[in-house]
Parts: C-alpha cells; sequence; structure tokens
C-alpha cells in the first residue's frame, strides 16, 4: 500500500508537542483518518482536542471527508478564542 | 484587499491613529472602534501577560472575510482590523477594530459583528501567563462545522 507525507503545523495548546509533527497515512486516507493517526501519534493525549480541532492547508479548512492524494502540508487548528 | 477593508496581523505595536486614520472618510460622519486590552486577571488569577498565537495566512484571510460579509450587511462603511502577534504585558493592545459609517447606528452594529466574529472564526489561540509562572491555553470556539 502507498503512503503519502504530511508535514503537520501545530497551533495553540498543540505546541507543546512541538512546532511540527511529521505523519506518514496510507494513500487515499481522508482528513479523519489523520485525525486518527495525529491522535495515535501523541499517545491519546488531548485526544478529545484532536476531534474538536480542524485541519487546513494553506487556503481554507478541510472536511472530515476530504481525501489525499499527495504528499501535503497541512495545520491543526484548535477551538478559537481570539480578540 | 481593498480600499474600503484593510486587514493585520503585525508583531509590532498595534496604533489606534492608523486606524482612524484608514476609516477615516468625509462622506461618513461616525467612526467606532473596539480596542481589545490585556487585563490582569482572569477568573481569579492574576495574570501577567497574553501570548497570541495565529495561524497567519488564514487569520487574515478570516478578518478579511468577516469584513467583507459587514460591507455586504452594512453599505457605504469601512473596515480596519489589526490582531497582535506573540507576547503582550497587561495593558497591551491585542486588536484594534475600526469602523466607519454615514450614521452611527451602523458603526456600532458592525463593530459589534465584526468583534463577535473573529471570537469564533479566526485562528487565533491565548495562552495566559500567571503570577506563579504558570501558563494555559484558553479554551475556545471550535471551527467544525
Amino acid at each position: 500500500m502507498s503512503e503519502l507525507s504530511i508535514s503537520l503545523k501545530l497551533f495553540g495548546s498543540f505546541r507543546k508537542f512541538g512546532q511540527v509533527l511529521n505523519l506518514r497515512v496510507p494513500t487515499g486516507s481522508t482528513i479523519l483518518t489523520v485525525k486518527e493517526k495525529i491522535s495515535k501519534t501523541i499517545d491519546g493525549q488531548e485526544s478529545e482536542l484532536v476531534f474538536d480541532s480542524v485541519l487546513a492547508d494553506n487556503d481554507a479548512i478541510l472536511p472530515d471527508t476530504h481525501i489525499l492524494n499527495e504528499d501535503i502540508k497541512l495545520s491543526i487548528l484548535p477551538p478559537v478564542c481570539g480578540g | 484587499m481593498n480600499n474600503l477593508i484593510l486587514t493585520e496581523v503585525l508583531d509590532t505595536a498595534l496604533d489606534i491613529q492608523k486606524a482612524y486614520d484608514f476609516v477615516a472618510n468625509s462622506a461618513n460622519g461616525a467612526v467606532n472602534s473596539f480596542v481589545g486590552i490585556v487585563r490582569n486577571n482572569h477568573e481569579g488569577k492574576s495574570v501577567t501577560g497574553l501570548t497570541y498565537d495565529l495561524h497567519t495566512t488564514l487569520a487574515k484571510k478570516a478578518f478579511d472575510d468577516i469584513c467583507q460579509k459587514a460591507l455586504e450587511l452594512w453599505p457605504e462603511t469601512k473596515y480596519y482590523v489589526a490582531h497582535y502577534h506573540g507576547e503582550l504585558s497587561v495593558g497591551g493592545i491585542s486588536i484594534i477594530i475600526a469602523v466607519s459609517s454615514p450614521h452611527r447606528a451602523e458603526s456600532f452594529e458592525a463593530c459589534r459583528y465584526i468583534i463577535e466574529e473573529i471570537k469564533t472564526k479566526a485562528p487565533v489561540w491565548k495562552q495566559e501567563h500567571y503570577i506563579d509562572r504558570k501558563s494555559e491555553w484558553l479554551p475556545g470556539h471550535s471551527l467544525n462545522g
């Protein structure tokens, strides 16, 4: 099974895990699958927060059903509180 | 974005005069502004400062989109939004919103609209720093759905 690489930039409370998380998932994975991978990678810590967060590329938030077919740079955006 | 909207993410001190100068318009008789300031307490804890984390590209895009929507809701208005990125001590300015409009009512309404939308839609996060040297990221609104 082929895989793709994800460079995941971390924000807010995810910064305690570093600036970037590098992941590999099967080609054709959905964003929801990537969230499950993130949760496992950080050993289940903040699992609820992972699923309450969204993943985005540099243009827009990607829905959980979005399918990834090539290497990509993403960001994980936890719940927001600006101002 | 255009001559009716200016949004910025800055790691230098925010400038209220700049906000006023951008939205001031001879056809508009009202300017309303909101200035967010780091306060020294939160839920009984003594706060020494805040760190503002932003996804710069998407935050600016969110500010632009929110102002554009406001412009559709209140035509003939003009907008300035600047958000600070980085660490601020108590008293520091975290956000400036300024809106001008022909009459006062829409400037109040639009200014309130902008800050409430930013709080729930812009990718911005706050880490509070306390007097006991502990820090905590504040909970917020999920961007899911």
